[in-house]
Parts: structure tokens; C-alpha cells; sequence
């Protein structure tokens, strides 16, 4: 939109056309929202709130910065923003707010929260020139939000049976709640929906889905309906079924689309707590949406993780790789990375069976703190024959402020927030039933299917083997590497 | 003429033996209503002001090793006092806020930002350990469990606020007087709207 449309060769019309180039990045620069193009301001006007501020904010900042939501402060008012515009221009310059991590020339996907370079250019200059208010008449009609439900009133809402008191400070707690369903025949959700009961201390949710009783155990050796974790849910063999976190917004699937829960499973929330200082409680929410219609697509997740994830200590840039066939025509709806602490990139691409790269997600400053999912506004069409490629980068130097272990030391796949992992979790759908090659429409679930159906002396031999982190359970990689170790004993037990 | 002289100066003298210097003229109540007196000459060894913001995150997650700490040195001839940098904060609501999170010394208001402009505090949490000479031998952050505004450590390395009160208490120079404060930027006055 700035191109010089001036191609002369004089040196006057050429200094006059960069003179008038300037003054069209100047003016960019102090742009109106796009709610308001009509008064464009030129260079020398003020940027003012009323005008020019408050559209960012009411935009991407108040659905959280308001009361009762998650964000520390609200940003509704002219008063609030002002006397916090010096640190809101320095975490909005940063890109630290709003949270979006994912690269905005990789994929297309809902509910993006990312400020333009010109829009964060604006809010600085409004906080170095005093923070004018501006007109009246400037100021857009403030933000309405749903204080409840953001899709209505549930069919059905589940919460743990009683509060949670989080302790004032040290490390984050991850906590697992198990709710069992009740159901006594199978059913499909087309939305899920968290209303955290207190913002201040839940940093995010995953609800996952436990057919094999294994959660129910942890819980009655605990406290009886919750037990702690280290990041994950402490057992294998559970479907992930929705996740949360700050800014997410929920939505149906699309039509005839439904994600099965089945009968007699057990609701596994994961929560993770920040601590804020004081002694907090909370009891979040879970809201289910039943499928209105007859399902055609059940809504399938599967993972593209890494293989024998080993980060020498010390190491500032180990690079870990992971690869799934999708042996069916998939469709996938979303993609939610996953590291721990030490992660720092990740980069998710399908390759066409035409040899045609499709780049899914990329997270070029990765943050363990702002993890979350990301829905494609298109549907990712991924033909069968195609290919899913993860690259993902780690950091196990003393430098790296985060590094859960002083000093640092080898670091190994695992639950614990001082382990690692490298997963990208995948919504999709599949036109071909799942089989147990591996790959889109296998996965997890055929795995864990495998080892719920191994007699307990194997599974217990197969622990000792290898569970290399000794959490006591196999994880990811350790399952994957059992598997394929007892499927190696059964076919040189059939020759 | 000479004697007058003489009796005038040594009334001075006395004065300023006996008052505090104008610099350290700050008066304050504390948000239960008594009396505080901040950075004036007192028997104390030292002085520690930390300026906090109610909604601040960094500030509010920093309340249990201030409490720590104040329990700790002020039973050791070291004063505390929690500073609110916004002026528009009441005293009821602060009140709120020093029972939530517990704060075991005296918490001030500020509404015309004396201290915030006599100190140049510039963020919340900022410490600042003044000295009976009224020297600031330390200013800076409580711990170095922020790195910069959304990167923390799971742990703090170096306890700094810790450091400078046992270099203090044991007559040793602070080895790293200065450091940098992570958290909320402390906003002054609104300036008139154009």
C-alpha cells in the first residue's frame, strides 16, 4: 500500500518522491483502526486513546484484562490503560502480549490475537507522548462479553467434587481431577467449553478421557479425587479431548462432526496452576455440547512426536524430529504443539504426496507458559500418501534461564516438568478406518488399545525395560519402543 | 553580637541533631492510620522500601519472601516498609490487599509519589536499603527469579535484597550495590490532556 507510483529519473521528482513515500509511512504508521478509516490522521496529529488506542484494546487486550477473567488488571477504560501504558507499551513491543506464539506466515488460523507492527508502533508513541485521551466522540463503543458460557448454557457441566487450594508460592502445580461421566452408552460432544473458577491461579486445562481405570486409581491412592502430576496425567492409554488456555475461544465443530465419549469413561482434567502469592482455591468447569445430529466424522487426535528424545546437558541447540504417515485422506481441524521448558522452536509440515510442502505451524520463540491449540480457519486437507515432518529445537544450557536443573543434565522424555517433550497433538478427521500401520487414524489410541490387552507379567516386564525415566509408567517414546520390542519377540516367535 | 552569634549556632546545631534533615522530611500513614516515618533518622541499621503495585503480578508474587524477609531482618534492627505506587489506591482496598497476601510490616500510601520521586523508583517490586546516613547502598531486585518481563526461573540463583541486609548487618560493603528491578512499570501522575 506504500508503493511510489513515481518512476522518473530526475533527481528532484526522486527526492520529491521519497519526500512524499515518507510522509505515507509516517502517516501508516499513526494509521486509524480499521474500524475507523475515515479519519486517518496525518503525522503531526497526536495519537490519542479515543481514536487510536482503544480499538487495539477493546480488540485484543479487554477479553481477558477484565474483571473476573484471567489477566492480572482490566483494560476497559481509558483511566486503566493510561496508568499502565508504559508496561503495556513495553510487553506489547516485546510481542509478549497478546500471547500468540505461532508465526503468522505459517497457516491461518481462528481467533488470532497479534498486533501489526503498526498498531504496536502506535501504542508506543501514545505512551512516550503523555497518553492523550482525545476526543469523546472518538471513542468506539466498548466491548460486550458473554460473562458466562460464550456458546450458552451447556447440555451438560462437570466439575471436580470439591475445591482445590493452590499455596501461595514455588513451583507450578499440575493437578488432575477425575470426574467419572456416568454414561451408559457412548456419546459425541461437538464443543467443550472450561470456565476456570479462579482466573488468577489456572494457567491451562486438558480434559482427557479415561476408559481404562487407571486414573481412578491415582486418585483414590491421593486424595481421593485428584492426584498430582508432573505435566502430563501420569498413566498412557487416555484420549485427550479439548484443551485451554487464556484467549482460547470455543467453538462447534463443524456439522455432523462429533468427538466420541464413551460410555463409562472418566473425565481427566489437567490443570495447571501458576501461584500468585496468596493461598488460592479453585473448581473449574467443564461444559459439554452434545451433537445435535447423527455423526458422519468423529473428530480423532492423534500426535507427531519426537523419537528417542536425548538432550545432552549443556547442549544450546539439540534439534529433535518427528514423523507420521497419513495413510488415509485426513482432514486436520487443529494442531497444539508441546514442549516443556527447554523447548525453543517448533516447525510442523505435511508434504503432499506430489511432493508439495504445506507449512501447519511454526513457533519461532516457543513458551511453555502460552501453549495452546491452534484451529485452522480452512480445514487442512492432507491427501493419503502424505507425510507430517516435526523439527523442533531445545535449549540444556545453564543459559537458558528456565532450565529446570542447576546444573544442567541430560534430559530425557518424560512427565515431569524437568523432563521434555516434543509433541504436536492433531484434530482431525479420517476417511479410513483406523489400523494399527501407524499414522493418522492409528496413533495413540491403537497403541494404547495394544497395551491394555498385554497380561500384567508383560506389561511389568516391558516397565522394567523401559521406563528410562523410571516415572513408573511409559511414556510416549517408551511405550513406542516397548511395543515395537515385544512386536519384534512375536514375529520371531511365530518363525 | 558574638555570643548571640554563637547561642544561634549551637541551637542549630542542636536542631539538626535532634530533627531530621529536610531531605528526610517524610511523614506518612500507613493504611491503618499510624504514623510512619520512612528514610528519618532512627536506631535502625538500615532502611529497606520496596515499592508494590496491587495488581501486579511480579509485586503480588513476591509477597512471600518479603514476608520472609521482613520477619526475618526486622528482628534484626532492619525497617521494612511496602510502598503502593498508585496514587489512586485506596486505603480500605489496600487494607484488602495486605490481608491477602498476609504482609507482616508496614505498607504505606504515596498518592503524590514523594518517596516514588525521592528514591527514582522506577518498578514494582523495587528495593531500596537506605542507610541511618541516608546513602542508598542498595536499589534493585528482591531475587533474580524474573530475568525480564514473561521469562522467570523456576528458582532464584541470587537472593540480592538478602545479600546487601547481610553485607549491611556484618559492616561490609554491598557487593553489588545496584541491580535491575523486573515487574510493573510504576506510572506517574497523569500529565493535563491536550
Amino acid at each position: 500500500m506504500n508503493q511510489p507510483v513515481l518512476t522518473t529519473a530526475s533527481p528532484l521528482r526522486a527526492a520529491l518522491c521519497n519526500m512524499l513515500l515518507a510522509a505515507v509511512i509516517t502517516t501508516a504508521a499513526f494509521g486509524a483502526a480499521p474500524a475507523a478509516p475515515s479519519v486517518a490522521p496525518t503525522a503531526d496529529e497526536t495519537v490519542t486513546f479515543n481514536r487510536d488506542i482503544a480499538p487495539i484494546i477493546f480488540q485484543n487486550c479487554s477479553s481477558c484484562h477484565r474483571p473476573g477473567e484471567v489477566a492480572p488488571f482490566s483494560l476497559l477504560t481509558y483511566d486503566d490503560v493510561r496508568k499502565r501504558a508504559k508496561t503495556v507499551a513495553q510487553v506489547v513491543g516485546e510481542r509478549l502480549m497478546p500471547p500468540w506464539k505461532a508465526d503468522p506466515a505459517v497457516g491461518k488460523f481462528h481467533d488470532v490475537r497479534r498486533l501489526s507492527d503498526d498498531q504496536i508502533r502506535r501504542v508506543s508513541t501514545w505512551a512516550s507522548t503523555g497518553t492523550p485521551e482525545g476526543r469523546a466522540a472518538d471513542l468506539p463503543a466498548p466491548p460486550k462479553f458473554t460473562s458466562e458460557w460464550a456458546l450458552g448454557e451447556p447440555d451438560l457441566i462437570i466439575q471436580p467434587s470439591e475445591a482445590f487450594l493452590v499455596e501461595a508460592e514455588g513451583r507450578d502445580v499440575y493437578r488432575a481431577f477425575v470426574i467419572p461421566t456416568g454414561f451408559t452408552q457412548d456419546r459425541h460432544v461437538s464443543a467443550v467449553d472450561f470456565r476456570p473458577g479462579n482466573r488468577s491461579v489456572v494457567h491451562h486445562v486438558i480434559a482427557y478421557l479415561d476408559t481404562t481405570g487407571q486414573a481412578r486409581k491415582l486418585a483414590a491412592a491421593s486424595s481421593g479425587s485428584s492426584y498430582a502430576t508432573g505435566g502430563g496425567i501420569g498413566f498412557i492409554g487416555a484420549e485427550w479431548l479439548e484443551g485451554w488456555a487464556p484467549g482460547k475461544t470455543p467453538r462447534h465443530l463443524p456439522a455432523r462432526h462429533g468427538k466420541l465419549i464413551p460410555a463409562g469413561a472418566d473425565f481427566v482434567l489437567q490443570v495447571h496452576y501458576h501461584k500468585t502469592g496468596k493461598p488460592e482455591r479453585d473448581q473449574t468447569r467443564v461444559g459439554l455440547y452434545f451433537a445435535k445430529e447423527p455423526i458422519d466424522h468423529r473428530v480423532l487426535v492423534s500426535r507427531v512426536n519426537s523419537r528417542g528424545l536425548q538432550i545432552p546437558a549443556g547442549e544450546t541447540n539439540h534439534i529433535a524430529r518427528g514423523t507420521l504417515p497419513v495413510p488415509g485422506n485426513a482432514t486436520i481441524l487443529e494442531i497444539f504443539p508441546h514442549m516443556h521448558l527447554l523447548g525453543r522452536s517448533m516447525t510442523v509440515t505435511a508434504t503432499l504426496p506430489d511432493g508439495r510442502e504445506i507449512g501447519m505451524v511454526r513457533i519461532p520463540d516457543w513458551d511453555y507458559n502460552w501453549q495452546r491449540g491452534y484451529a485452522y480457519e480452512q480445514p487442512l486437507q492432507l491427501p493419503r500418501g502424505s507425510r507430517i515432518d516435526l523439527v523442533a529445537s531445545f535449549d540444556n544450557s545453564a543459559q537458558n534461564p528456565r532450565n529446570p536443573n542447576h546444573p544442567p543434565k541430560l534430559v530425557r522424555w518424560g512427565e515431569q516438568t524437568t523432563d521434555e517433550m516434543c509433541i504436536a497433538f492433531l484434530s482431525y478427521t479420517t476417511d479410513t478406518p483406523p489400523t494399527r500401520g501407524g499414522g493418522l487414524g492409528a496413533g495413540a489410541s491403537a497403541a494404547a488399545k495394544i497395551w491394555q490387552n498385554l497380561s500384567p507379567a508383560l506389561r511389568a516386564e516391558l516397565l522394567r525395560r523401559f521406563d528410562k525415566n523410571g516415572n513408573g509408567t511409559l511414556d510416549g517414546d517408551e511405550r513406542a519402543d516397548a511395543l515395537r520390542y515385544w512386536q519384534s519377540l512375536r514375529r520371531d516367535a511365530g518363525k | 553580637m558574638r555570643p548571640a552569634l554563637a547561642a544561634l549556632l549551637a541551637l542549630l546545631a542542636l536542631a539538626f541533631a535532634v530533627l531530621p534533615a529536610p531531605a528526610f522530611a517524610l511523614e506518612f500513614r500507613d493504611i491503618f492510620g499510624h504514623d510512619q516515618r520512612p528514610l528519618e533518622k532512627s536506631s535502625a541499621r538500615a532502611d529497606v522500601v520496596i515499592f508494590i503495585l496491587h495488581d501486579c503480578p511480579i509485586a503480588n508474587a513476591f509477597a512471600p519472601e518479603i514476608n520472609r524477609l521482613a520477619a526475618e531482618f526486622q528482628a534484626r534492627d532492619i525497617r521494612f516498609f511496602l510502598v503502593h505506587t498508585d496514587p489512586d489506591l485506596s486505603a480500605t482496598a489496600a487494607q484488602k490487599h495486605a490481608k491477602d497476601f498476609g504482609y507482616r510490616c508496614p505498607v504505606l500510601l504515596d498518592p503524590e509519589q514523594r518517596l516514588v520521586a525521592r528514591l527514582k523508583a522506577t518498578v514494582t517490586p523495587e528495593a531500596f536499603v537506605v542507610t541511618p546516613a541516608g546513602t542508598t547502598a542498595y536499589r534493585g531486585r528482591i531475587d533474580d527469579r524474573f530475568v525480564e518481563l514473561g521469562k522467570r526461573r523456576p528458582e532464584p540463583t541470587r537472593r540480592d535484597l538478602r545479600l546487601a541486609l547481610e553485607a549491611i548487618l556484618a559492616g561490609q560493603p554491598v557487593a553489588e550495590p545496584v541491580t535491575k528491578a523486573v515487574g510493573c512499570f510504576i506510572s506517574t501522575p497523569k500529565r493535563s490532556s491536550p
